[in-house]
Order: structure tokens, then sequence, then C-alpha cells
């Protein structure tokens, strides 16, 4: 299909082989061949400085029973309206523990609703050195984290990876871009600076990310 | 007779010069830029072994493009994408417009892309009765002001708040209290949210293509290229066919340099990775998935091995930033879809001898070259342009002559003694009757908006012999 009437993929690839005949200059040798980035010592400490600086709010429980607390008050302090969970065992048991009388849409139901006011979806993997959270299209789908004016992220410190490196190379391990469509690493809320410099949070996306963040099984 | 491109560019770049208002504006956006790339270049433990890298990574991508493009293409299709690969900006336009027009669109969003631009997507779209929303905020305010980029990462760094403010009042009808940008983006959003859930098309860019796995990579901060990748019923993603790079973990060096590179920033907010159309199970996501891949020029550049290096750039706009020239001119003077620097190596391959004169539109101090995060050597590339438009295009009589005699009198000392004496005792006669920036003054180029530079009593190699040559010798 891709390669129907596609007259020009042909002559595209010869003139790049025609061009490419030509050899490469020589790359002057290297002045320094040292470490790019500072290796993570302490990913938890790291993850939450980074999270700060990344105006994301990170939320340390200890156990499920406290994530569920800490899920419920952050609800509360949103103003009224349905909430979109990603459809997990998990995810159900601590919203039941929440005891939310809000309206729930689940991502088994379809793609999150405009006028949700939050989403709830479990992570990939969280990575110290940037503060962000991994998610793939597992995680509740593609609007999932980033259609409502809040995303709560429920995760758990074993998730905890130094850095972009293992992430990805985890990813590719794993497969993971093959078995789902989608994939993104979030580092705090929606933002811009396109005005003047000024930094402005809630552009399009989020503007509040929240990650609860679990200690204990 | 009409104006040539070179012409407009030195009146515009006059004008803009000119202009204190534009000048502070600029000042500013560059100052806030310049502290905030400082800053993220120090997260590095080493900033110039992640130039290294990404320049390793590119070189080796750009030295087996049909390779890795070949590769995505197959795990594209093999995750049910299509790939159209389109010789020149029209072959572009015309699959897209055919693409919107069986699907019966209405509605297309846009997500930043600088090739789109460089193809006038949206005109051709908008031209079959199709309307197009660019949502990221610094283009939809310049696409309500009819105007291109001012910049190819922050498009509206030209405009300061009140003048955005008037923008949204004339054009939107709302008014802000003070111009404030929290509730100028505010008012964006709500203005663009319906747009995004009516469109069924959403079209974007891509920073990065990634061979091994088949993914468009997009980096935004607002969210909005989420948006458009993940609403409409179609995506369609529009590239540059040297976009690509070998492998998935290269992005874990590539996206930080990037960032840093264009805002500053450790990482973009949102690195997003897009293999294909909804897959089963999923809850959400586009039914069709399009990637364009775009020549348009580019594979020229692949057969003179210095050029190619070209092919490297991840416009991250450092180049521009950096510039003394951008910052003076500003971006639209240089009339091109890529200003700064790159552009004015890239445009004249891509658009032809046209654009030769914005090699000159330099002074060659290398800035741009020092920042470059793929260490791509732009003002040798700048250098390499002039030779190429000498070599082409030819020179003027005039420039040849004046050439030709400051060769003679550089090989001949006592030649190039009599020609300044000549020179200092013609000019002060002439600015003594006040004749300076005149038709008759050899230094009018300068001296028409400007004060006549001072002359000097003697020749340097008179003073050199009194006393300055003594004075650096006792040192």
């Amino acid at each position: 299909m891709a390669t129907v009437n596609n007259p020009g993929r042909d002559a595209i690839l010869a003139r790049i082989r025609a061009g490419l005949r030509t050899p490469a200059r020589e790359l002057p040798s290297a002045s320094s061949d040292g470490e790019i980035f500072e290796p993570v010592t302490n990913p938890l400490e790291r993850f939450q400085q980074e999270c700060k600086a990344n105006l994301m709010e990170c939320l340390k429980t200890s156990d499920a029973a406290a994530s569920a607390q800490q899920l419920a008050q952050v609800l509360q302090s949103l103003p009224a309206g349905v909430i979109f969970v990603q459809d997990d065992p998990k995810l159900r048991s601590i919203m039941e523990m929440s005891r939310t009388e809000r309206p729930i849409r689940w991502s088994s139901q379809g793609a999150p609703l405009e006028a949700s006011q939050a989403t709830v979806t479990l992570a990939e993997a969280l990575i110290a050195q940037t503060g962000s959270i991994f998610v793939t299209a597992s995680c509740g789908g593609r609007g999932a984290s980033v259609v409502a004016p809040c995303h709560i992220v429920v995760a758990n410190v074993s998730q905890l990876v130094p850095d972009l490196k293992t992430v990805l190379a985890n990813a590719s391990k794993q497969g993971r871009l093959e078995q789902t469509s989608f994939a993104c690493i979030i580092s705090g809320s929606s933002r811009t600076a396109d005005i003047e410099k000024i930094l402005v949070q809630g552009a399009h996306g989020p503007r509040r990310l929240v990650v609860v963040l679990q200690t204990g099984p | 007779m009409s104006t040539t491109p070179a012409q407009q560019f030195l009146r515009d770049a006059a004008t803009k010069s000119a202009d204190l208002a534009h000048r502070n504006i600029i000042r500013h956006n560059m100052e806030s830029y310049d502290t905030a790339h400082l800053k993220g270049r120090g997260r590095f433990k080493d900033w110039e072994a992640a130039r290294r890298k990404c320049q390793e990574i590119k070189r080796e991508a750009v030295n087996h493009l049909d390779k890795y493009l070949l590769q995505f293409e197959e795990k594209v299709i093999a995750h049910g994408g299509h790939v159209f690969w389109a010789a020149d900006g029209a072959e572009a336009c015309a699959y897209i417009a055919d693409l919107a027009a069986r699907n019966s669109v209405k509605t297309v969003v846009k997500s930043k892309s600088m090739v789109t631009e460089e193809i006038h997507l949206a005109a051709a779209l908008e031209k079959i009765g199709i309307t197009v929303w660019e949502t990221d905020l610094g283009e939809y305010i310049v696409q309500l002001r009819n105007e291109p980029p001012y910049h190819i990462v922050t498009p509206a760094m030209h405009l300061n708040r009140q003048q955005i403010g008037e923008l949204f009042k004339e054009k939107l009808g709302e008014s802000v209290p003070n111009d404030d940008p929290g509730q100028l983006v505010a008012l964006a959003r709500r203005k663009l949210r319906q747009a995004f859930f009516d469109a069924e098309m959403g079209i974007s860019g891509a920073n990065f293509i990634v061979a091994d796995s088949g993914v468009v990579a997009i980096s935004t901060n607002e969210g909005n290229g989420r948006l458009t990748t993940s609403v409409p019923r179609i995506h369609v993603a529009v590239t540059g066919i040297e976009k690509v790079i070998p492998r998935l973990e290269d992005l874990a060096t590539l996206w930080p340099v990037l960032a840093t590179s264009g805002t500053g920033q450790p990482i973009t907010t949102y690195s997003t990775m897009i293999g294909g159309p909804r897959r089963p199970g999923e809850a959400d996501g586009p039914e069709e998935f399009h990637v364009v891949l775009l020549d348009n020029g580019r594979s020229n550049l692949l057969g003179n091995a210095e050029e190619r290096e070209v092919l490297h750039c991840i416009r991250c706009g450092a180049c521009l930033n950096i510039c003394p020239v951008y910052r003076n001119i500003g971006g639209h003077t240089y009339a091109t879809t890529y200003p700064g620097p790159i552009g004015s190596v890239l445009t004249p391959h891509l658009r032809g001898q046209e654009f030769a004169h914005l090699s000159q539109a330099s002074s060659l101090c290398g800035a741009c070259t020092s920042v470059c995060p793929v260490n791509i050597n732009l003002h040798h590339q700048l250098l390499h342009n002039r030779h190429d438009a000498v070599k082409t295009g030819g020179t003027k009589f005039s420039e040849r002559t004046v050439f030709r005699l400051w060769r003679t009198a550089m090989q001949h000392p006592q030649l190039y003694a009599l020609g300044g004496w000549v020179a200092r005792k013609t000019l002060r006669l002439l600015y003594g009757v006040g004749l300076s920036g005149s038709v008759l003054d050899p230094m009018r180029v300068w001296s028409r908006k400007r004060s006549p530079v001072p002359l000097p009593s003697q020749s340097f190699r008179a003073r050199w012999k009194k006393d300055l040559g003594r004075n650096i010798g006792n040192r």
C-alpha cells in the first residue's frame, strides 16, 4: 500500500545512493570522550529534586492505603466533574479505597472525555535523571496524560530507573514500541514561554502533574 | 525593474536594525535565552562530549541515509502506518491534500513544523477549502498576523505582550487585562480547544525519526503536539529525510542536547514517540498514520562531503540566537523558511543562487559554530557557499578590479604606502569640505549613516617605526 503510486520513492533513493558514493570527510579525532552526564547516585533523591524543578508534585506514601488517601485529597481539591482512570486492577482497588463519589470513566470505555477534570494512570517507569514519568498507550491511551487539567500518576519507587539511557534501552529490549503505538517521556506540566519568554503553566495540557509515589508494596 | 531578494534583504536589514522597539524585544528575549542556555549546559558533566556524541549519531545516519530510511519505512508499514516519499513540496502537499479530500476532512490541526512551512502546506490545504489551525501558541500568533514564523523555535519572538494582546483583541474579539501572559495563553487555549476536538486530521512534524524502532519522535512543551497526534482520526507526520537516526537509545543524548540548545531546558516537557495508528485494545489514538518523507533538494547536498554535514542539523535554533547579525536584523529579513546562520547556509542549496547573498550576512565570527550542538562548522560552510557563488555567479567587474589592485598593492610595499598616503590626503580633503557620506566619498557605505571614521595623521607603518613597534618589542 505504502509504495503504491509513489514514483518519488525510487528516484529519491537513487539520488541518495548516487550522492553517498562520495566518501565522507574524516572526523577530526576526539578531543574528549568523557562521560556526558553526571551519573545518578541516589535515584529517589534525584527524582524528587528534578520533580520540584519541573514544577511537578511528588507525594511520597508508604502503602496503598496512604496512596488512596493522597489521591482522594488531590481529587477533592478539583472542580466537580468526571475523572478518567486507566482500567487496571491496581487502580480499581485504589479508587475504591479512596471512596471518591465522582463519576468515573474507565479507559476500557474509550478515550477520555474533553471535559474530564482529571486523569489517573499508572506509569511504565520513573526517570531519576530528568524527574520524568514514562508512559505508553498501555497507561490508559494517548489522551490520558494530556486531555485533562490535572494528571495523577500512581507509581512505586521500584519503578525508578537512573536515566534516559536505561529507560530507552529497556523499552527497546522489551519491544515496548512494537507492542504499543505510543510512548512518551513526560517531564512536568504542560507549559509555554512563547510570550516574552515568561513561563506559563497549563498551555494545552495539564496545569498539574501529580506523582503519588509509593515506597512500600 | 523588480527588486531582487538581495536588494530586498539589504533594505529590510537597514530598516530592522534601526527599529528600536524591535531591538528591545529581541534583546530581552535573547538575554533570557542566553541565561537559560548557559545554565542548561552547566548541567552536563561534559558538554563537548555530548556535542561530539550527537555529531557521531547524525554522521552515522546521514552517511547511511538509504539504509536507515528503508529500515524506518519497513517498521512503520509493519505497524500499520503508511510512508510516502515526496521529491518536492508539491508532491508532499498533493499527497496530503488528496488524503484529506478522500476522508472529507474539513478541519486540520497542526503542531509546529518548519518542514510544513517550507512546503507551504497550510496554504495548499486552505486552497481546497480546509480550515487549518496552527496550535503552537507562537505559530497561532503569527498565523493570526498572517506572517511567517520569525524564529524556528519561538515563532513570535519579535512581539511583546502588548502587541499580542492587541492582536487577540482585534482577531478574537476578547481583551485581557494588562495583557497578562497567563491570561493570553488561557484565551488561546480556549479558542484552540474546540479545534482539536473538531479536527479530522492532525499534522505534525518530527524532531527525529528512529530507524530501529520505526517511531517518529516529537518534542513539545505545550502539549499541542500531543493533542494533534492523539485526538483526530488521521495523523500525518511530515519530515525531512535527514531527520532519521539509527537507534532509540540515541535519543538519550539527542533529547537533552536539543532541549538545552533550544530553550535551556534539561529535556522538553513531552518527548513523544509514535509508531503507528491506534492498536487493537488501545483506548484512543488515530485510525490512520502517515509519514511523509520530504527530499525537496536535501539529497543534492549528499554528493559534496562538506555540504553533506549541513544535513546533521537538528533545528535547535542556537545559531540564530547567538548570531550578532540575526540579533540585529531579525528573522523576517532573511525572507527564508530557515533564517540565521543555518538558513544562510542551507537556503542557497535548497532554493538556488538567488539566495547566495545570505552567505554574506555574516562577519564569519564563528559564534554559530561555537554553539552548534552537532558541531557543524557553520562559518566555514558560509565561506564554502561564498566560494560557490563566485564560481557559478561570477563577480562584478568593479569587484574584480578592486581586488586586483589590492593584490598588487599587497605585493608592493611602496605602492601600498603611496596608496595609503593618497587615500588619507583625499579623505581629509573631502571630509574637510563636509563631503563625508556623499556620493564622492569612497567610504560612503559606512559613513552615510555614521559619523566618519577619524583619520590617522600618519600611516600604521610610520607609527610602528616611530614608537608602536618599540613599545611592543620592550615587553
